[in-house]
């Protein structure tokens, strides 16, 4: 009489690996409650993750799981998407996973536009390996390899998958479940590469040595850098500076890759013209 | 017999196409480049799909996912391509990934001589990535045999459930010559695909398998749900660090293809070497690839000279025909030369094999090719 | 180890697979209505343990439920309760008053001896 997750999960693999209070588990829950949404058979669905605590996630949903290495999901992925078209893709990342080791990757994902859906789990530090500085990881906090505080400049990642041409790019946090379950439905629905930018609490690597050593107190730091997007752009360029926006951020409609593929078998087949620069309303 | 007339690259990116490969993912490099470049319509026609991915691990890497999903995949690189590529190699090896991948030898290391020929990936062969495990690595030594060592290499992936290095070279590559290739219903009557089983989904272990036997991995979407991951796992494919279970991951992985190769001396029906004039000869010349080529020549103009040489060219460079070297170390002693293009990574297989290190070698990294004059000029130093 | 319990064990609003729960007090702090808190339980991680120290005032939001990131709090589904003839609280003044104290608590049950 409750939603039965039951159905999706590997049950003999629980209690997960993952730390008391981390919100990758309400990620993982809110992907399998957008599974169900999306009516997908689990047969006809692939999980595909990287290493770290996201890397973790492919072992629990219990369809076709590759977990491959650092920061080659979308590139796996890109094949098993090619030679299964019909075949619904989840690429999960981390934030150094994807973002770090994974950019070239994640980029070209992007830019291919070819139907996947791309959860990056941003939890702003490298988690699983204990505390080392990543592209998000904010600056000034401490992480193990800057234990004087990061001076890196960070990534905003939503910006760097619309500079790349996602042609769906949103961004939430698990703080609230039900809008989180609402933007991956929107992405799985989507036809094209949907990049999800998701933001986590670590509360145990991150939060320990920059003053939010349990889960709320995370929670709370990630409520105070996010807003909707309506709220932001009604903001003062200034006041931007430390906030993300949250929801869709871009939403287009665009030639899916393994669509224009299958005109590509057509012409050597005989069975179609060549492509041309007509075909394309964008050349360029 | 089928006479076609065409280059290294294009007969091995054909003899994929035909072996049943239905997914190709690589990046140019020379002189590997062609291979990527004739898959681009080979592929499609056929009703595949053959990718330019951004980047070298990006290539191998889209090709092993498709593979994990069932489907027969390539790549094709150089060796600075092959560099890039080891941490993807070592997943294909302990998950069981079927993969073939063609290396064009060229002069290295690093950038090298991008355009000029080497034999100097032999030990990267051997060892591409960290780890243990065993490689299956072939070397063609004509353009026929770019055509069938493909085909070859695309049964043993499958037959094995491993990455196979198909070695050819600059020469071999760009070559354009005449090669007599089997007919199409023969090669089509060899093809291997890798094992299903057929039981019920519940009871399913791709890993289960006994010693010395490779996993059973069946394509992925058809009603057999699994997990394939990099870390060491147990039967089901899920990660494990037990022991016990990783001695016997661990021993299987090298067993499957090591010992099998031994018990059987060999790994398929298909020979592992060739040799030429051997019966009578008095001195033994080791060439492989394209420098066999050579050596052929060689061996003609010595006999024509009344010197007795003879040619033992392996066609599997690794695992090493061991048996036979052995029997060619008793047999000719130090009346031995070997000649390869790089600086004596077989030598140390066959110095390590038939415990001699008094053979004669005549080696060249400079990008240059061997001449059939040189190696005679050798073996008459030898005498 | 973790086995799930989807079904409800007798017609309750709420209740919990004490398996999986690892005590990070999630879903203790995203209640509104002061149903639930941590009771001591010194063989368990972080020494404690979820506990529904009152399901009578529970509103069928399904907060604890989306917030848990181990599967080890059920809320009943809205539509089958209803059918079933039974129905969730609703939000009153007390309910929010003892959900400030649990916080207050540091998440722990009031009910803690």
């Amino acid at each position: 009489m409750a939603f039965n997750y039951d159905q999706y999960l590997r049950v003999e693999k629980m209690p997960t690996l993952w730390c008391w209070g981390c919100g990758d588990g309400v990620i993982l829950k809110a992907t399998i409650r957008a599974i169900k949404k999306m009516g997908w058979d689990l047969n006809d669905t692939c999980v595909i993750s990287g290493i770290g605590c996201s890397g973790r996630f492919s072992s629990y949903i219990d369809c076709n799981t590759i977990h491959t290495t650092h920061g080659r999901t979308v590139a796996y992925a890109t094949g098993v998407k090619l030679t299964n078209p019909k075949i619904n893709v989840i690429v999960v990342a981390g934030d150094g996973d994807g973002l770090a080791i994974g950019g070239n990757h994640t980029i070209h994902g992007c830019r291919r536009n070819i139907d996947l859906n791309f959860i990056l789990i941003n939890n702003f530090i490298y988690g699983l390996t204990n505390s080392q500085t990543s592209p998000t990881t904010p600056r000034g906090m401490w992480t193990v390899t800057q234990k004087s505080g990061n001076i890196d400049p960070t990534f905003n990642a939503c910006n760097l998958a619309i500079g790349a041409g996602a042609s769906f790019v949103a961004r939430e946090s698990m703080l609230d479940p039900k809008k989180l379950e609402k933007i991956l439905v929107k992405g799985f629905s989507h036809k094209g590469f949907s990049f999800m930018d998701i933001m986590s609490n670590c509360h145990i690597n991150l939060g320990r040595k920059n003053k939010m050593a349990n889960a709320m107190e995370n929670l709370d730091w990630i409520d105070s850098i996010t807003m909707p997007k309506k709220k932001y752009d009604a903001l003062e360029e200034s006041e931007k500076l430390n906030f993300f926006p949250t929801g869709v951020l871009r939403e287009v409609e665009q030639e899916e890759y393994t669509e224009m593929y299958a005109k590509i078998i057509a012409s050597h087949q005989g069975n179609g013209p060549k492509i041309t620069q007509d075909d394309f309303a964008k050349k360029i | 017999m089928r006479e076609i007339i065409s280059t290294g690259n294009a007969l091995s990116a054909l003899a994929a196409a035909e072996a049943g490969a239905m997914f190709f993912a690589g990046y140019p490099i020379t002189p590997s480049t062609e291979i990527m470049e004739h898959s681009s319509d080979y592929l499609p026609k056929r009703g595949g799909t053959c990718i330019q991915m951004e980047d070298e691990i990006a290539g191998i890497s889209a090709a092993m996912g498709a593979s994990m999903t069932g489907v027969k995949s390539f790549t094709a690189s150089s060796g600075p391509g092959i560099s890039l590529k080891a941490e993807q190699i070592g997943l294909a090896f302990i998950a069981e990934v079927p993969l073939v991948i063609i290396n064009v030898m060229r002069g290295g290391p690093s950038t090298g001589l991008p355009t000029r020929v080497s034999q100097s990936d032999i030990g990267q062969a051997q060892y591409p990535t960290h780890g243990d495990y065993a490689s299956i690595t072939l070397c063609a030594g004509s353009l026929a045999e770019c055509y069938t060592q493909t085909v070859r290499g695309f049964n043993l992936a499958e037959t094995y459930m491993t990455p196979v290095f198909v070695l050819l070279d600059e020469t071999i590559g760009h070559m354009h010559g005449k090669a007599d290739l089997p007919d199409l219903a023969d090669i089509q009557a060899s093809i291997v695909t890798r094992e299903r089983f057929e039981g019920s989904q519940e009871d399913y272990r791709p890993y289960d398998v006994p010693m010395n036997k490779p996993a059973v991995i069946n394509p992925m979407f058809q009603g057999y749900k699994h997990h394939v991951t990099g870390l060491h796992h147990g039967p089901t494919g899920f990660p494990t660090e037990d022991a016990a279970q990783c001695e016997f991951n661990i021993e299987r992985l090298t067993g499957k293809i090591n010992t099998v190769h031994l018990e059987n001396n060999g790994l398929d029906d298909l020979a592992d070497y060739e040799e030429i004039d051997l019966d009578d000869a008095d001195i033994c010349i080791i060439a492989y690839g394209s420098i066999a080529l050579g050596a052929y020549e060689a061996v003609k103009k010595l006999r024509a000279e009344g010197i007795k040489a003879g040619l033992f060219r392996p066609i599997m460079l690794w695992p090493s025909p061991i048996n036979k070297l052995e029997e060619i170390g008793e047999r000719f002693k130090d009346k031995i030369m070997v000649t390869e293009l790089n600086m004596g990574q077989y030598s140390k297989e066959i110095e390590r094999v038939i415990k001699r290190n008094d053979f004669t070698q005549l080696l060249k990294a400079n990008g240059r090719p061997i001449a059939p004059a040189e190696m005679v000029a050798k073996v008459k130093e030898m005498m | 180890m973790g086995t799930f319990k989807t079904e409800n064990p007798g017609n309750q609003p709420v209740w919990v697979n004490t398996d999986n729960c690892k005590a990070c007090d999630i879903c203790v702090s995203v209640c509104p209505s002061g149903v639930l808190g941590m009771r001591y339980e010194k063989h368990s991680t972080l020494g404690a343990m979820i506990s529904i120290d009152h399901p009578e005032a529970c509103i069928g939001c399904h907060e604890c439920e989306l917030s848990c990131p181990d599967f080890a709090i059920y809320v009943a589904d809205n539509k089958e309760f209803k059918a079933a003839g039974l129905s969730f609280a609703k939000l009153t003044d007390e309910s929010k008053a003892r959900q400030e104290k649990v916080v207050a608590n540091n998440y722990m049950s009031l009910d803690n001896k």
